[in-house]
Formats: structure tokens, C-alpha cells, sequence
């Protein structure tokens, strides 16, 4: 799947900026007790921690700064809840390296700014809803035995919002060229849960064991961190030879030559448009992906001589192309999208058909459309004119604005 | 299978009665932990040993260890073994076994897990005594030691009882995978040891428990995410075997029965672990490129032409092509691409295969385990020869075609499985492929 980008024409980027400073500024307002050698050391301390990295399922990495960062204001709340203006200071410090870090080695700048604001504002608001919390138990009277206790609910509760934050942020900051929708893109971003949340816990774990446990805490709070680096790298591996099988069978029929190459990554790549641009969720968009990919599978079975003697229809090809698919049980209802993908969307004298799934519909109709342009030889207007033709029953009419629209995107035809 | 029926109820008893006696001896000698504390302790460790993941063939791996260590040291000595042991009893039971209606499973996990927790945990409490009485680095350094130890022993003790189990009532070498202690035992070290740490950390600040079960979670999800990526790859598998046979009926088996061979040849030979798995997922594959070949020459009767032959020929590229950007199958693919090799350099191939030089040992296995099988398996143009006809061809062109250890590897497998494949007598390629005509004229008529 193609990688959502961030680029600065987000009208949001400027606000968030603005409101990522103030948050920082306020911060260094305060007195702190920290000398600038423990300030830079939390700064280093990490810029090296933003190094290493987490794949998360939405396709970011998570990098260990966030387990830092959730370790700050335990750390540092020992001695004064000032020292969180410091610990402030030292996030956007060491995020600053980062960025430098990040940007000699050529990544793509912009990104990284935006990743880097956004993480900034994020922890920032981590440290003062958690300083606040611990204030406003303070002003209350909690006893201070009860102070662990209240660290807790600090931590989750700015925690929690930490993750709000950074996923809005990820979802409102990305503008594409493709102008993804909001919900799928929110979706994504919240897919990241499992990651953060070992990351974030790791973090605080540490934080609580620092103070009491010396250097034992950092072998309590690594082994885990382990186990968590090792699980999330098999799960990207995983999700990588889950594609990497399905583009290779989805090559097969193009390999034995019966059916055009191309056509099914042509197909899968502008589903995958269409499928965004009609607010589908991740989940959806994958297994339309998969089906797309695999909608041709079923023509391996045409160098048998006796059916081509017999005659098919498209919907024998789907019918086994499906029967192929359903062979692997984590692809069930994959099958059921290959199966319905020749049916119209209505029929003569009924209802449209309402059980029919939206993910057929879209193969249905960019398969229509790769075949016009690449076989018939029509031009992309031409072929669009196809689908709005066959939009009585055939194409949803839906789903044909949506090939439109992605269409105009690419600025293949004019808007 | 009635005598299998017996060592099982054999083996249940002995099991039981086992967990009985250390259950009663501890609820003899012990106090029952905190009821909450336990509970939520019970709750984790029921919920992760129910949701053990395959992580091996048929190996089953849980974090369960390390929740029944950190619950042992939150306990504290005079009550973790009890309280522990009694965790383990209530794992034991899972829903999926009352609905499958099975009795032995739960029955040997029950004794089976009593006594490893209740042993392993008894004697950490030695350990805890000796730490509780030491204060600073010291207590820290009992806690470790107690808790990678006594996580040694849970294993030990675990396995021994499975091992005993499997042997006694199934007898299949096909189990072997079990004996590989050596991949076992690192991880229950460091699963124990983190999580004798964990409960140390409890016992000093109880408000890390949320954030300690946080942490089960997260060994948990290290285990799950081994086992989804082995069913990524077996599934990967699975898609291209089933593709070949919607393809080609008289492929159907054929795969199974090669992959079962160089199996068979390659535990002779005295591969173990990734290189035999890696050596039956090549024999899984190797004929991935005939999918790309038309149906009619696979299936053609009589000689090739020349030009059929090259066709043929090019499936051993074709295999590349369609798989060449599965990342987990490329060495098995350079394996399949030269299966076709010669053992004196001779034959074709893929990347694998080079003119002029002996393939790799893999590659000559599967070149024996696919020219056997073709013989002794009923084909289009010929019905199925005999098992030492097949040989007698093998042996022939060994030296040449074929590399002679592993002809003699699958003839000494064979012999002590006393498995025999092909017909019974026929012996001779003109009969073989004269009756293969009469049936054909037969289901004509």
C-alpha cells in the first residue's frame, strides 16, 4: 500500500507549529533545578532513542523515544515538578537532534518536521496534563504515600491523551497527492495502539523502578522492550509475506500468458484509490487490495484444452479463481469478493443489490477500466465513458465517481 | 489402537495422582495467598496457557512461566508454591477441551502442570528466604539467580513430562521436534527471569501491578506474532500447492509425497531443524513453474520433441520468476530451480544450477525424491512401476543423474519404515506404459 505522505501544503501545519511552541514555551517559562549537563543528557539521551525503531501495522515506526519520553516525568517529579519545564526543554532538544540527525541522511525533510512537531506537541502535552494532574492531587490533599497512585492515573490519563494527539495530528497532517480520506487515515493511525502501549508502558515501568531500584530498572524495563522489538518485527515480516505470496500468485496467469501482465497490480494499485477515496477502513482496503491482486487467479485454469473446447464465462473464471483462493483459510473472505466480483450492481427490473460488497464492485469496475486502456486501446476518457455507459447495471454509479475522481487526481483527465 | 487407549489412562492416572499428591501436600504445609492478589494472578496465567501459540511443530509456547514466577515472588515463601500450584491446576481446564469432549489432555496437563509449578516454585522460595534476608544489590542478585534457575527447572520438569507423555502414548517419531531442548530452554530462562524480576519490583512498589500484566501482554505478543509469521509461510505454501492442483490432478499428491521423501532423506542424512525444514519447503515448491506450463505437455503421452523439451525446460526459470519476490522462499528456490540438475554436472536448472558442477546436496535430494515418486506413481502415458524397479533405475544412474548416498539414504529410510510405494510387480516401462494405453482405450469405449 502506498505510504500516506506529509507535506507542508497541509493548511493544518502552521497551526499545529504555532500551538507545538507555545506548548514548548511555556514550559521553559519555569524555574527549573536542573543544571544544562542533565538537560543535555536527557536531550542525547534521546536523539539515540529516536533511532531505534518499532514497525507499527499502519506502516510508521515507533521509535524508543516514546518509552523515554513516558519515563521522563517520573524520573524528573522527584525532585520538583518544575523539573518538568526542563524535561521540556530536553524533548525538544533531542528531537531537534533528530531531525538534524534524520535530515543528514537525506529523508525527506519536510516529513520529518512535521513528525518531529508532532511528537513535540505530543509530548509536551504528555508532561503537563501529567504535572497537572499531580499539581491538582497536591492542591486536593492526597497523602503523600498515596503518591505512587496517583503517578499512575497521571500516566494513564496523559498517556492516553498522548496517543489521542498523535494519531488526530498523523491523520490531519497527512495530505497526499491522493487526498485520503480522514476516517481511513484515523483508523490507521489508531491500528498503532498495540505498539504504543508497549512502548509507553515500558517507559514507565522504568520510571517507577528508577527511583527505587537503581540500575536494576533498566534490565526490568529492557527484557520486555525485547520482546516487544522481536514481536513487532515478526508481524511487519509477517504482513510483508502475506503481500509478497499474493503478488506472486497473482503473477501466475500472467506468467503462462493468459492473461495481459500488468493488469491485475494496474487494477489492485487504483482500487486501492478508489476503495480510500470511498472512506473504507484499513481492514477493507487490504482485503480489497488481496482481491484486486487475485481477481485473475482463476484463469490458470484456461490452458486446459477441454474448457476452452467448452466455452467459460468471466463468471467461471471468478467462480474458480475463488475456489483457488478460499484454499487458504486466512483468505475466506477474500474468496467471497473474487466470487462476487462479475456480478452487476442491479438488475434488470430490481433493487440494487444490497448484500453485494463494495470491494467487488470497485474490482468490477477498475478491472472494466484497465481493460479498456490497455487492451482496447481507449484513451482514459474514452474509457471512464465506458463505466458512466454501464452504470444502469454493470458499474455502481458510485463507484464510477470515484474512478473519476482518482482519475482527475492523477490528472489523467482534466477536472 | 485399544493398546493406545490403555497407556493413555495409564499415563492420566499416574499423571493425576501425581498433581494430587503435591496439591494435598502443599495445601498441607502452605498458607493460601491474598485471594485478590491470586486471583488476578489466576486470571492471567489462565487466560495466556489457554491461548498457547504453535511456535514450533506442535511445540506450544506461552508466557506462562514468567506470570507464574512473579506471582510466586508477589506470594512470597509460605505461599507461592501453593498458591502457584493452584494456578496451574485451574490452567489446566481449557473450554476447547470440553467441547471437543476430550478427557486425557486436561487430565495430564492438570498433573503435569501441578507438579512442575509446585517443584519449580518450591524451590524458588529457597531462593526468596536467602534475598528477603539481604537487602540492596544482594537482594536483587538472589532474586536473579532464584528466578533463572528455578525457570531452568520449569522447563526440565515440563518437558520431561510431555516427552513421557508422547512417548508412551502415540510413539511417533514424527514428534521429534520436541527434543529440541536446546531452542526451548533460553526462552523459559529469560521469560522466568524477567518475571521473577517483575514480582521483586511488585513486592517493593504494588503500584506497577496494571503496568506488570501490561508486560505479559507484551511477552505474550512476542510468541503470537512467531506464530503468525510460521502461518504466513505455511499458508504461503499451502496457496501455491493448491493453485498446482486446481491445475493438474495427477500433480495432486505428488507434491506431498516428494516433500515426504526428501524428508525421509534428509533425517537419514542427518539434517536437523532450518535445514530440513528448509529442504521439504524446496520439495513443496518444485513445481511451482508447471503452473506456467501448458497442461497438455505436462500431461503428453510418449516422447518429447525437442522443442517440447526446452518448453519444459523453461519451468525451472519460471519457478524464479513467480517467486522471486517472496523473501522467505529464496533459498528454497534456488534449491527447486535445480532439481533437474545432474549429479555430474549435467541435466538444467535455475540460479541454482550451474553446467558442469555438482548441485547442492538439497537439490540432489530432491532430484532422487522426484524421479522415485514419478515411477512409483500412476502417470497419464504409464501406470505405476514397482518400488525395486524404481530402485534398480535409481542405482543405474546413480553417479550420473542421481548422487548414490542419497539413493541409498531413501532405500535404507524406506527399508526401516518397511513403507513400500509402486505397484507390486510391475517392472518394465513398455508394460507399464502398454496397460496405461488400455485403460485409456477402455474409458474411451
Amino acid at each position: 500500500m502506498g505510504d500516506p505522505r506529509v507535506t507542508l501544503k497541509s493548511p493544518l501545519f502552521p497551526v499545529v507549529w504555532a500551538l507545538g511552541s507555545a506548548a514548548l514555551a511555556y514550559l521553559l517559562m519555569g524555574e527549573t533545578e536542573m543544571s544544562v549537563l542533565q538537560v543535555g543528557i536527557w536531550a542525547i539521551l534521546l536523539a539515540e532513542a529516536s533511532l531505534v525503531s518499532l514497525p507499527a501495522s499502519s506502516g510508521n515506526r515507533l521509535s524508543l523515544a516514546f518509552a523515554v519520553s513516558a519515563a521522563l516525568p517520573f524520573v524528573l517529579i522527584a525532585g520538583d515538578a518544575v523539573d518538568l519545564a526542563a524535561a521540556g526543554a530536553a524533548a525538544s532538544m533531542g528531537l531537534l537532534g533528530t531531525w538534524m540527525f534524520r535530515t543528514l541522511r537525506s529523508d525527506p525533510s519536510e516529513e520529518v518536521m512535521a513528525a518531529v512537531l508532532r511528537h513535540g506537541f505530543g509530548v509536551a502535552s504528555y508532561l503537563v496534563v501529567f504535572a497537572g494532574i499531580v499539581a491538582m492531587a497536591d492542591a486536593l490533599g492526597v497523602p503523600a504515600g498515596d503518591s505512587d497512585w496517583v503517578h499512575l492515573i497521571a500516566f494513564a490519563v496523559a498517556a492516553s491523551l498522548w496517543f489521542l494527539i498523535e494519531t488526530s495530528l498523523w491523520a490531519f497532517m497527512v495530505f497526499g497527492r491522493n487526498r485520503l480520506s480522514r476516517r481511513y487515515l484515523w483508523l490507521l493511525a489508531a491500528k498503532d495502539w498495540a505498539v504504543v502501549l508497549s512502548l509507553l508502558t515500558t517507559g514507565a515501568l522504568f520510571g517507577f523502578a528508577w527511583g527505587a531500584l537503581g540500575l536494576w530498572a533498566i534490565i526490568i524495563a529492557g527484557i520486555p522492550y525485547g520482546f516487544a522489538h522481536l514481536a513487532f518485527y515478526r508481524s511487519q515480516e509477517s504482513r510483508r509475506t502475506y503481500g509478497q505470496t499474493i503478488r506472486a500468485l497473482s503473477r501466475i496467469p500472467e506468467v503462462a500468458g493468459l492473461s495481459p501482465k500488468g493488469h491485475s497490480d494496474r487494477t489492485s494499485g487504483m482500487a486501492i484509490e478508489v476503495g480510500q477515496d470511498l472512506g473504507m477502513t484499513p481492514d477493507e482496503v487490504t482485503d480489497l487490495q488481496y482481491s484486486a491482486l487475485m481477481h485473475d487467479i482463476g484463469r490458470i485454469t484456461l490452458n486446459e484444452p477441454s474448457i476452452l473446447k467448452m466455452g467459460f464465462t468471466d463468471e467461471d473464471i471468478a467462480r474458480w479463481g475463488a475456489e483457488i483462493v478460499a484454499e487458504a483459510p486466512y483468505l475466506s473472505h477474500v474468496a467471497t469478493l473474487v466470487r462476487q466480483q462479475h456480478q452487476p450492481y442491479r438488475r434488470p427490473g430490481e433493487e440494487r443489490d444490497l448484500e453485494l460488497p463494495m470491494a467487488s464492485k470497485i474490482i468490477k469496475a477498475t478491472s472494466a477500466y484497465d481493460h479498456a486502456t490497455m487492451e482496447l486501446g481507449f484513451s482514459p476518457l474514452e474509457a471512464l465513458e465506458v463505466l458512466h455507459r454501464g452504470a444502469a447495471y454493470d458499474f455502481d454509479p458510485d463507484v464510477v465517481q470515484a474512478v473519476r475522481r482518482v482519475l482527475e487526481r492523477r490528472q489523467i483527465v482534466p477536472a | 489402537m485399544h493398546g493406545a487407549r490403555k497407556r493413555k489412562i495409564q499415563i492420566a492416572t499416574l499423571y493425576a495422582a501425581l498433581g494430587l499428591s503435591v496439591l494435598a501436600l502443599l495445601i498441607w504445609r502452605q498458607a493460601f495467598p491474598p485471594v485478590t492478589l491470586w486471583v488476578a494472578f489466576a486470571a492471567a496465567f489462565a487466560f495466556f496457557d489457554w491461548r498457547s501459540v504453535e511456535v514450533n511443530d506442535r511445540m506450544l509456547m506461552s508466557p506462562t512461566v514468567m506470570v507464574a514466577l512473579t506471582a510466586a515472588v508477589a506470594f512470597g515463601p509460605g505461599k507461592a508454591a501453593l498458591g502457584v500450584a493452584a494456578m496451574a491446576a485451574l490452567g489446566a481446564f481449557s473450554s476447547d477441551d470440553v467441547r471437543q469432549r476430550r478427557w486425557f489432555q486436561p487430565i495430564a496437563n492438570f498433573g503435569q502442570m501441578v507438579v512442575t509449578a509446585g517443584v519449580s516454585v518450591f524451590v524458588l522460595e529457597w531462593f526468596l528466604v536467602r534475598a528477603l534476608a539481604s537487602t540492596g544489590d544482594t537482594f536483587w542478585l538472589w532474586i536473579a539467580g532464584g528466578s533463572a534457575v528455578v525457570a531452568t527447572i520449569y522447563g526440565l520438569i515440563n518437558y520431561t513430562f510431555v516427552t513421557v507423555a508422547v512417548r508412551a502414548v502415540f510413539e511417533k517419531r514424527d514428534l521429534r521436534p520436541w527434543s529440541n531442548l536446546g531452542q526451548l530452554l533460553p526462552s523459559y530462562l529469560l521469560m522466568g527471569f524477567v518475571g521473577g524480576l517483575l514480582g521483586a519490583t511488585y513486592t517493593i512498589l504494588p503500584v506497577v501491578l496494571p503496568l506488570v500484566f501490561v508486560m505479559f501482554m507484551v511477552g505474550y505478543l512476542s510468541f503470537a506474532s512467531y506464530g503468525q509469521l510460521r502461518e504466513a509461510h505455511e499458508a504461503t505454501l499451502r496457496g501455491f500447492i493448491k493453485a498446482l492442483e486446481a491445475k493438474d490432478l495427477y500433480t495432486r499428491g505428488h507434491t506431498e509425497r516428494v516433500a515426504y521423501f526428501a524428508q525421509l532423506v534428509g533425517e537419514e542424512m542427518g539434517f536437523n531443524g532450518t535445514r530440513l525444514e528448509r529442504l521439504r519447503w524446496a520439495a513443496l515448491i518444485h513445481d511451482v513453474g508447471k503452473l506456467a506450463v501448458p497442461r497438455d505437455l505436462i500431461r503428453k503421452k510418449g516422447k518429447l520433441t525437442q522443442d517440447e523439451y526446452e518448453e519444459l525446460q523453461v519451468h525451472a526459470h519460471v519457478v524464479e520468476e513467480i517467486l522471486a519476490e517472496v523473501e522467505f522462499l529464496r533459498p528454497m528456490v534456488e534449491i527447486a530451480s535445480s532439481h533437474h540438475s545432474h549429479f555430474d554436472g549435467g541435466g538444467y536448472g535455475g540460479v541454482g544450477h550451474t553446467h558442469g558442477e555438482r548441485p547442492s546436496p538439497e537439490a540432489c535430494i530432491l532430484a532422487v525424491a522426484d524421479a522415485f515418486d514419478a515411477m512409483t506413481s500412476t502417470r497419464s502415458y504409464r501406470m505405476a512401476l514397482s518400488q525395486d524397479y524404481a530402485f534398480s533405475e535409481l542405482r543405474r544412474n546413480a553417479g550420473t543423474q542421481f548422487d548414490p548416498d542419497v539413493v541409498e539414504a531413501l532405500a535404507r529410510a524406506l527399508s526401516r519404515s518397511s513403507e513400500r510405494y509402486g505397484s507390486p510387480h510391475l517392472a518394465s516401462e513398455e508394460e507399464a506404459r502398454r496397460l496405461a494405453e488400455g485403460t485409456q482405450v477402455t474409458s474411451h469405449g
